[in-house]
């Protein structure tokens, strides 16, 4: 009896091992299953390469407010406040027909489809609040030089609850990882946490 | 006395390590600054007809620069403090006393539009005067903020519209 008692641990541990190895081996399949099912995936087509400083973003993404930096509309819903924000990007960062988005005439799939749709399969679309902004042909605030608003490579979520200058993130920190997977920079770095922006050195 | 020895070659050999991180912490570079790349030129748009985004009017600089401050306008910027005289015409449009206002300067309908639909977004006051004024030089108002009409960057010159 004692020792039936002291092995079934181990015997228990054994016999749950298929069943941990089954699990891992179709966790995968199921998520991506339950991605597919959705009509997404992350495509990852076509990104321009992220830009270190002014001369690059120009070579990459032209002069400040040129035509193809607002050439992308997209909508992306609030969880607060209901409301649905539609904003514009350049068109090197979206666009492009998928399962999902379609056909803008964009150039890639990055911000519509992959960072936008990585954001909702992976259910954190509660966590972007009210306050969502894209191009905007504007200085800095507080300077005369450009904002990364003015080449549609930036984007402002949830700035009402993540203002600048606050050098901690409430909401967004959930979230970001999936912009800097996909090339972005995230203002946390210089205390402006509702910003992300596809270059660094800026 | 061996265990003595390796305890404090241990140490020795610990202290070292410590110290060799310092020295590449202390050689390592610091946060690169940001690159300044070519800023808006501060152009006045004197004697060009302009439209303008009116946020306030104010009696005095101090209490225009204090409301300014007070608006939340993200990372972009926002209204610009000039003197009402600065702008011929603007003392009538704005319908209200006060020597000092908050405006956003345009040459394009569409720039002020778009400068107003944001600052609403923002809970900003943001008002489109009816009419365009003539600006009389002075301070930097915001001008070459906006995109060009054929979308080759930003407006940095006058326009038909703008020209009297």
């Amino acid at each position: 009896m004692g020792s039936s008692s002291s092995s079934s641990p181990g015997r228990r541990r054994r016999r749950l091992l298929p069943l941990a190895a089954v699990v891992l081996a179709l966790a995968p399949l199921l998520l991506a299953y339950h991605w597919a099912r959705l009509g997404w995936r992350d495509w990852h087509y076509n990104y321009p390469a992220t830009p270190t400083g002014y001369t690059q973003i120009v070579n990459r993404f032209g002069e400040p407010c040129n035509s193809n930096a607002s050439a992308i509309e997209m909508p992306w819903p609030a969880s607060d406040n209901g409301m649905t924000y539609k904003f514009r990007f350049h068109r090197k960062l979206g666009g492009y027909p998928t399962e999902v988005v379609p056909n803008k005439g964009g150039r890639s799939t990055n911000l519509d489809n992959d960072v936008y749709g990585h954001i909702q399969n992976d259910h954190l679309s509660s966590y972007t609040k009210s306050g969502i902004w894209g191009y905007f042909c504007r200085t800095i605030s507080g300077s005369s030089s450009w904002s990364t608003h003015a080449w549609g490579i930036a984007v402002d979520i949830s700035a009402s609850y993540e203002p600048m200058g606050q050098c901690y993130s409430t909401v967004n920190k959930n979230f970001a990882y999936v912009f800097k997977n996909h090339g972005w920079r995230w203002g946390l770095d210089f205390c402006d946490p509702m910003h992300f922006q596809y270059a660094f050195g800026y | 006395m061996r265990r003595n020895i390796a305890g404090a070659a241990l140490v020795v050999g610990i202290a070292l390590v410590i110290g060799a991180f310092a020295l590449v912490g202390d050689a390592a570079p610091g946060p690169q600054p940001p690159s300044v790349g070519p800023t808006v030129p501060q152009d006045t748009g004197a004697g060009e007809l302009l439209v303008v985004v009116l946020g306030g009017v104010y009696p005095s600089r101090a209490e225009a620069e204090a409301a300014n401050t007070a608006l939340d306008f993200a990372d972009v910027q926002g209204y610009y403090v000039v003197p009402v005289a600065q702008f011929q015409g603007l003392q009538e449009e704005v319908g209200a006393p006060g020597d000092f206002a908050l405006v956003s300067a345009f040459r394009t309908e569409q720039g002020a539009q778009e400068f107003a639909a944001f600052a609403q977004s923002l809970g900003n006051p943001a008002t489109i005067l009816p009419n365009r004024v003539r600006s009389l030089g002075g301070m930097y108002a915001g001008l070459g903020q906006e995109a060009a009409p054929d979308g080759s960057g930003p407006l940095l010159r006058p326009i038909p519209e703008s020209l009297p």
